[in-house]
């Protein structure tokens, strides 16, 4: 084989394992989908669309079509991505509407108690400690509940072993958005899910709470089955 | 000895003589681009049968009597085109001598109108050559020896194509090497000249090479030209490539944007009627506005949820035109969700004529200008729902 041959070995096989992707991506298109698998996602955030005009991503865009924007999207101040996400998971039967009151009350409840610690504050810099936008706290709080690792059950010679294994992005914050209803949702009188959400989001923000506890626990058991970590493979 | 020395020549002679006929071949110096002439040399074939009559095989036996019954019916049918021609050209009044294609399309639209739908199915009178498909000529000769050598693979000009593929690629390769050798290293690679073009279909590429192929053999036609074209002095073979692309239109030029109008009082505006799911609305942007919002009537409170209002906003906040024109809107049908999606879009249609091209632009990368065709979905018989099955137990 020819230099530029050996040289070019690695990432020509990375081109056809990429084409075979996509060339499977077209086999196994989702049934029903009204959309051509080809079809881009829409940009409908400024500062990405930004990013994406600047990176040139924008001009090869120019050939393909778009879907059209979700009806929960839209370039409002208010609008929050992850929020918009979380309410959909706290929603139940298509109830929507009461979803994201629940949540917005929730945020109300935060920045209130926000508010009650900064006027409680004496001086300056205590003051500029105090986190007052909710939304900004529950990110920081779902960041803290992330775990980094999962169990998986694999079978090994008849016997079925919980190997630790990486997560995605996705499922981390699937785990930590679930985990966070979860706990709010825990039955007790007189308190309800929006206040006890508040709660759990405003503790999570502080890295304590049982929502950060069940992460921890889920990596202190990853830590105790290390040793079955290689069972992932082969 | 000499016997010896032959036996050894001979089989690089051999194969030096079919590489040099295959690459002499007609198919390679003229670009497989003008494979459709090789009909025209038909006529050629048949000369072989008058001056050479003693060793003719059977498979040439057979092929000139296809041949020749093809080229009669050929013949018989271009004489009947022309006859035709000529009969309507004297319907219609016209001269004969210079009644084209579009004057029989437009006398048999006259003369025989039709109600069907599917235009294929309308009475039509085209030349032979458009309505018969074309073939390929005498692959063999006399002996029935074929001229090409990968005849036996049924496919010749498909694997001539897949080996010339091949050939190129080594190629770069040398002249890559020959480039890192001399120290050069600043070749980008060329996905310039792809940019804005895709491969062309399985249809045209079957047209190209006279043979039909299946799903695997043009996808990996395709794979291959993939490959071919990252290479990254593939740019020295950018008209070999060319042949197989097509060009796209951008996404903006397809939708034309129509020119503002204007009513009593001098205001511009412009209207658009669209769906989303089953509700149907009727949008009217003005011009030189306020920003008022008019909803069957009623202003944005239309809409209780605040979802609704915010659909209603998003593209007059995008195009940051939020203000400055006013939105006069009837909808009807279907739920608040739906209505306020087909409002969205009609505004957004309208607004294209207000802003510039980069506005427009952005608003279909942010999925403003698309037409949302999601639907609710079917019910399927044998099943509680869409997707979900009855409760089923085996035991």
């Amino acid at each position: 084989m020819s230099l530029s041959g050996v040289l070019r070995k690695l990432p020509s096989f990375n081109a056809i394992h990429c084409h075979l992707n996509f060339v499977g991506r077209i086999a196994r298109q989702q049934p029903y989908s009204m959309y051509q698998p080809f079809v881009k996602e829409p940009t409908y955030n400024i500062e990405k669309l930004e990013q994406l005009i600047e990176s040139g991503e924008a001009k090869k865009r120019e050939f393909v079509p778009v879907k059209a924007a979700r009806s929960d999207q839209n370039v409002s101040v208010f609008h929050d991505e992850l929020t918009s996400k979380f309410i959909n998971m706290v929603m139940e039967k298509g109830h929507k509407e009461i979803a994201t009151k629940l949540v917005e009350t929730a945020y109300m409840k935060i920045k209130q108690m926000q508010l009650a610690k900064y006027y409680k504050a004496t001086t300056d810099a205590e003051r500029a400690e105090i986190e007052l936008n909710p939304i900004v706290i529950f990110h920081k709080a779902l960041e803290n509940c992330k775990p980094v690792l999962q169990l998986t059950p694999i079978k090994r010679g008849g016997a079925t072993y919980q190997v630790p294994i990486p997560i995605t992005e996705n499922r981390a914050r699937f785990l930590a958005m679930k985990w966070m209803i979860l706990e709010s949702r825990e039955k007790e009188r007189k308190v309800h899910f929006p206040e006890r959400l508040a709660y759990e989001l405003l503790d999570a923000f502080n890295n304590t709470g049982k929502v950060v506890k069940r992460k921890q626990d889920l990596h202190k058991q990853c830590e105790t089955n290390r040793a079955y970590a290689h069972y992932r493979w082969g | 000895m000499a016997v010896l020395r032959e036996l050894v020549v001979f089989p690089s002679k051999c194969l030096r003589g079919v590489r040099s006929y295959f690459l002499s071949a007609p198919l390679f110096q003229n670009g497989f681009l003008k494979l459709n002439e090789s009909v025209s040399k038909d006529g050629h074939a048949l000369d072989l049968e008058q001056s050479d009559t003693k060793k003719i095989s059977k498979a040439m036996k057979s092929y000139m009597e296809r041949a020749k019954i093809h080229d009669n019916f050929i013949k018989q049918q271009l004489h009947e085109y022309n006859i035709g021609k000529r009969h309507l050209a004297n319907m219609m009044g016209k001269d004969p001598e210079f009644f084209t294609q579009a004057d029989v399309d437009e006398a048999i639209r006259y003369l025989f109108p039709s109600g069907l739908f599917d235009p294929r199915a309308r009475p039509m009178m085209k030349h032979p050559d458009e309505i018969y498909p074309k073939r390929k000529a005498a692959e063999f000769d006399v002996n029935g020896r074929p001229y090409h050598s990968l005849f036996y693979t049924s496919k010749p000009n498909y694997y001539t194509l897949m080996h010339d593929l091949a050939v190129k690629f080594k190629q770069l390769d040398r002249h890559e090497d020959k480039i890192i050798s001399r120290g050069i290293q600043d070749q980008k690679p060329t996905e310039l000249f792809l940019f804005g073009s895709e491969w062309i279909p399985k249809q045209k590429v079957e047209n190209v090479l006279l043979e039909t192929l299946t799903d695997a053999q043009y996808e990996n036609l395709i794979k291959t030209f993939e490959r071919f074209s990252q290479h990254p002095y593939s740019a020295l073979e950018k008209d070999f490539i060319m042949q197989f692309r097509r060009q796209l239109a951008a996404q903006v030029e397809i939708q034309q944007v129509p020119e503002l109008m204007r009513d009593e009082s001098g205001r511009p505006y412009m209207t658009y009627n669209t769906r989303r799911k089953t509700s149907n609305a009727a949008v009217k942007v003005i011009g030189q506005g306020t920003g008022v919002i008019s909803i069957n009537g009623n202003d944005i409170h239309f809409f209780q949820r605040e979802q609704d209002k915010k659909q209603i906003i998003f593209p007059l906040q995008f195009s940051d035109m939020l203000g400055k024109v006013d939105v006069v809107a009837t909808v009807d049908g279907c739920g608040t969700s739906a209505q306020s999606g087909a409002i969205r879009l009609g505004i957004s249609m309208c607004l294209r004529s207000f802003v510039n091209a980069e506005t427009i632009e952005r608003m279909r990368l942010a999925g403003l200008l698309s037409f949302d065709p999601r639907t609710r979905e079917r019910k399927k018989p044998g099943q509680a729902g869409a997707r979900e099955k009855f409760t089923w137990k085996k035991r």
